[in-house]
């Protein structure tokens, strides 16, 4: 350990004075030093240091797409018939031949692969997948192929992380949790929504809430985003217009909008579980071809005069917000939407789902809020309004995160006013596609790529097995301190149970079996030694409301452990053995 | 080197290492910072460019009214700068110029988002107030007018609310809003200043709105300035003749004609002020036999609107009403002479009476009749009242 002495040299004395205060200072230091520099505490500086990499890579990331749509699309509104076809088409032949030979973990949205990152590679995700969602995303959505940056950028953000923290030479705790990190940040900077991409970070793909991860992605995020917003501004990513609820009657006409977004979920999710796997299954050389037919098919419906549903689509959702379609037309640009982005997803072009699930909500949003409003004109408000519940409709039901769904709107549009809106239709989207659908998007994805992954899910709705689901009714011998004398005296009694719980005074518990009590019998006839011995002898005791988990931990070294009352630690509720919740543990599984 | 300066060490390697990744990965963030600084100046050079571009195209094509295509340069500017206030503002008016409705619908949410931000611009005010007029929307586009009257405008301020007001005079003439319309234009009056044409066209107005009175000043304030303005004059004289001032109206008619002979309307105007002024008994400064020849003349004039507007139908309130006057015409008939008028005087007023009488059951019988005709009933208005 080094020291920090700046003291002058002197007598005797006042040297060893100076140097024991020399040596305490040292400690402290070393300690303040070790502490700074512990591995949770060194942990939240490298997240903010994440925060800022995955901001910058995205930020380059936001560039690129843009200029490759300029350079390949042109720089016009509405792009010649040529260009329309010739570039996804051209674009998908290279990117097929990038994901084929160069960068072959690029294919797809880049969720799972973080998720698998977490919880199978225990937070390794090579630098060159970074590279490669990079380029081939880039080209794919600036080409017009339609998906969006955000799933990318959540994956850049988590390589990036977890290349960091391998340079780092982290624990593999930290690392598992490393990439999670990263792609909070990369999400939070792609959407400009910090709480969002923590939601749904947490729900999606760490699927728990603990303090020492929350600290990090928070971190990461807030840090990502004030990067970002440096480069790009403040700006949320819509304009809204100043949006009302009419009458708490409207209510009624967005519950409408959330059953038909639940219903276009489970069309949109149908579509990837029914497709995908069936292009993966094609012969092998075809996979060269099946971005660059997607991105011609594409190409066709633009060149048909829907060029709207080519790319992530960010202002023609402004434009529906701010009422600019009729719904007639929005409601094609929503069903054409579906199938180009299932062409491009399915086809294993690298890209995101968010963005193009967020441009169908909001078409079909305001399709829905244009129908309305014809039929019921007082009733219902402006269209752009139901463009915005839209989308937070389609993320709740078809990628079912339904706190991040809400959040999500709030924040792209930095409108509050809306919330009562979006948490009815969202429910009501939710709700419509988990009846309808068991299985989550992301899930499916999992299992068609041929991976187990937890499904945070099932996670979230698994009931959690406590203590009073494997206790036992109160053991008939309850023995108070004052027993051991009676008990010591009958030690003889057959019928006594092996095993007796003891409550002890003032507090606490014990336990004693039939034999300990024999053999003190003779010598102790007062019971009063083996009181004393009990007392030094207490058994933990548990809550009826505590997880069966906690029970785990005591049943194999304690026959028998009290589950008692919060209330009042004397009463005793019942018995847990371990036979017991093994027998519950069991009876769960076949359920 | 002191003992305290060799007693002083640094801390040992394993605490430098993470105080060095620190410094490190700081170094590499503010270097990463740099590069995408550049690279952020690049790109957004490139989409500054881009915007310009599209802008002076969507100039050119705005000013050549190719509205549609205007639509698309600016829609494209946006693209790469989506919160340029003037792209905004002129596709709005390219979107106007347009001219459908779902075009006028997005003009209006543009022109919204810019009132938002600007609620002090003359220019989004008067679309947005062009917009709700069109849509009928009339007490929205009155604000929006009221709005762009006391808003900023580039360049000449009191030319721009000069116009504006006088769009918002049209609503509100549009809309029958006379009395508001009667005030804007008095404000409108006020801020002239020097200006005869401009007066001359507010003299129009007050005309259209029925204040002949405010028209013959603002006329006449005009024509001081500009005397041989053949509109203004025609205006003045209208105005005169409409408030029964038919020598004035006389005077500026006769000037109006002269100056442009075509004016058929002043030149009909001026013949029935011609009338008016000849066959009026009543009027001052005329000698009694003259006055005698007059009503003698009126008194037959009459009588020939009674021959030439018979009615029938034995039931009929119009035919017993003319048919009592043709009887009173009958008996006062001998009576209106040379001679019979000096002997009784009140004979003068009676018979005039009567021919005003006739004048006005054949108007509501017959239509208006003859020149002569029209000035009799100006000359029994001018006295008699409406």
């Amino acid at each position: 350990m080094g020291t920090f002495s700046i003291f002058e040299a002197g007598p005797v004395a006042q040297q060893e004075r100076t140097d024991s205060a020399v040596a305490a200072s040292e400690r402290s230091l070393g300690a303040l030093w070790g502490s700074l520099f512990r591995e949770d505490r060194f942990f939240l500086v490298l997240s903010v240091f994440i925060g800022i990499f995955s901001g910058l890579a995205v930020v380059c990331f936001r560039f690129t797409i843009d200029l490759c749509r300029i350079y390949l699309l042109g720089s016009g509104a509405q792009p010649s018939t040529l260009r329309l076809i010739l570039a996804p088409t051209i674009a998908g032949l290279v990117i097929a031949v990038l994901v084929i030979h160069v960068f072959p973990l690029a294919r797809g949205s880049g969720v799972n692969q973080t998720k698998a990152a977490l919880f199978i590679y225990n937070g390794y995700i090579p630098l060159r997948t970074a590279m490669g969602k990079f380029i081939t995303s880039a080209l794919a959505i600036g080409s017009g192929h339609s998906l969006g940056p955000e799933d990318p950028s959540l994956q850049i953000g988590a390589c990036l992380a977890s290349a960091l923290g391998r340079r780092m030479k982290l624990s593999r705790e930290r690392m598992r949790l490393i990439a999670p990190v990263g792609a909070a940040a990369g999400l939070a900077a792609a959407f400009n929504a910090p709480i969002s991409a923590i939601l749904f970070v947490i729900e999606e793909v760490i699927g728990r809430w603990t303090a020492g991860i929350l600290g990090s992605v928070v971190l990461s995020a807030v840090s990502s985003v004030v990067v970002m917003r440096w480069f790009l501004g403040n700006d949320a990513l819509f304009r809204i217009p100043s949006v009302e609820m009419k009458h708490p009657s409207e209510l009624l006409a967005y519950a409408v909008l959330g059953i038909v977004g639940g219903l276009a979920s489970v069309v949109l999710a149908g579509g990837i579980k029914f497709a995908r796997p069936r292009c993966k299954a094609f012969a092998p050389w075809t996979h060269y071809f099946q971005p660059a037919l997607a991105g011609l098919l594409i190409g066709i419906i633009a060149a048909f005069g829907a060029p709207q549903v080519m790319g992530a689509g960010y202002e023609y959702m402004d434009q529906a917000i701010h009422g600019q379609f009729t719904w007639q037309f929005l409601a094609i640009l929503a069903v054409l939407k579906i199938v180009a982005t299932l062409l491009s997803f399915v086809s294993g072009t690298p890209g995101g789902i968010f963005a193009p699930v967020l441009f169908i909500g909001a078409m079909l949003g305001a399709a829905v809020g244009g129908v309305e409003h014809v039929l019921a004109p007082n009733l219902v408000g402006s269209p752009g309004t139901y463009a915005l519940v839209g989308m937070g409709v389609l993320f709740a039901g078809f990628l079912r995160v339904p706190m991040t769904s809400v959040f999500m709107v709030l924040e792209v549009s930095q409108n509050y006013s809306i919330i009562v809106p979006v948490i009815v239709a969202n429910t009501f989207a939710y709700v419509i596609s988990r009846a309808m659908d068991d299985t989550a998007i992301f899930d499916v994805l999992t299992r068609q790529d041929g991976l187990e992954l937890p499904s945070m899910e099932e996670q979230r709705e698994e009931s959690i097995l406590r203590v009073e689901d494997a206790m036992r009714p109160p053991v008939k011998r309850v023995l108070e301190t004052s027993d051991l004398s009676n008990w010591s005296a009958r030690s003889g009694d057959q019928k006594a149970p092996d095993v007796m719980l003891v409550r002890l005074k003032p507090s606490g518990w014990s336990s004693v079996t039939r034999k300990e009590i024999e053999s003190t019998g003779n010598e102790d006839p007062s019971g009063a030694k083996l009181a004393d011995l009990l007392a030094n002898r207490q058994i933990p005791y548990l809550h009826p409301d505590q997880p069966l988990d906690v029970a785990l931990r005591y049943v194999d070294r304690w026959p028998l452990v009290p589950v008692v009352s919060r209330a009042d630690f004397s009463k005793l509720e019942g018995v847990i053995t371990q036979e017991g919740v093994l027998e519950r543990y069991r009876d769960s599984n076949l359920e | 080197m002191t003992e305290a300066s060799k007693r002083f060490h640094f801390p040992s390697l394993e605490f430098r290492r993470e105080p060095l990744t620190l410094f490190l990965l700081t170094g590499l963030a503010i270097i990463l910072v740099a590069i995408v600084a550049l690279f952020s100046r690049l790109y957004h050079a490139k989409l500054e460019s881009l915007a310009e571009e599209w802008s002076s195209r969507g100039s050119a094509d705005l000013d050549a009214h190719h509205y549609a295509d205007a639509v698309v340069d600016y829609r494209t500017a946006l693209l790469y700068d989506r919160d340029n206030d003037s792209y905004q503002l002129n596709l709005a008016e390219a979107l106007i110029g347009h001219n459908g409705k779902d075009e006028t619908d997005e003009a209006a949410t543009y022109l919204i988002n810019l009132w938002d931000r600007q609620p002090e611009n003359g220019t989004v005010n008067l679309e947005l107030a062009r917009i709700a007029a069109s849509k009928g929307q009339t007490d929205r586009a009155i604000r929006f007018y009221n709005n762009a009257i006391y808003a900023i405008w580039p360049g000449d301020q009191e030319q721009a609310r000069h116009t504006v007001r006088l769009e918002l005079i049209a609503l509100l003439m549009r809309i029958h809003s006379t009395v508001q319309a009667q005030s804007e234009l008095i404000a409108l009056a006020d801020n002239l200043g020097e200006d005869p044409p401009a007066q001359a066209h507010a003299a129009g107005l007050f005309y259209q709105t029925g204040d002949y009175e405010q028209a013959l000043n603002e006329y006449r304030v005009s024509l001081r300035g500009e005397p041989h303005n053949a509109d203004a004059l025609a205006g003045a004289g209208q105005a005169a003749f409409k408030l029964n001032q038919f020598r004035l109206a006389h005077r500026y008619l006769r000037d109006a004609v002269f100056l442009r002979p075509t004016d058929k309307d002043s030149a009909q105007l001026l013949k029935l002020s011609n009338l008016v002024l000849q066959m009026d008994p009543f009027r001052q400064q005329i000698r009694a036999v003259d006055r005698e020849r007059i009503v003698i003349s009126d008194f037959a004039a009459a009588g020939n609107r009674l021959k030439s507007c018979t009615v029938t139908g034995v039931n009929s309130a119009t035919a017993t009403r003319q048919q009592s006057l043709q009887q009173s015409w009958n008996k006062l008939k001998p009576q209106v002479t040379g001679r019979g008028l000096r002997r009784n005087p009140d004979l003068i007023n009676t018979a005039m009476s009567l021919v005003f009488q006739v004048e006005r059951a054949g108007n509501d019988a017959c239509g208006p009749g003859s020149d002569t005709d029209k000035a009799l009933s100006l000359i029994a208005n001018l006295h008699e009242g409406l």
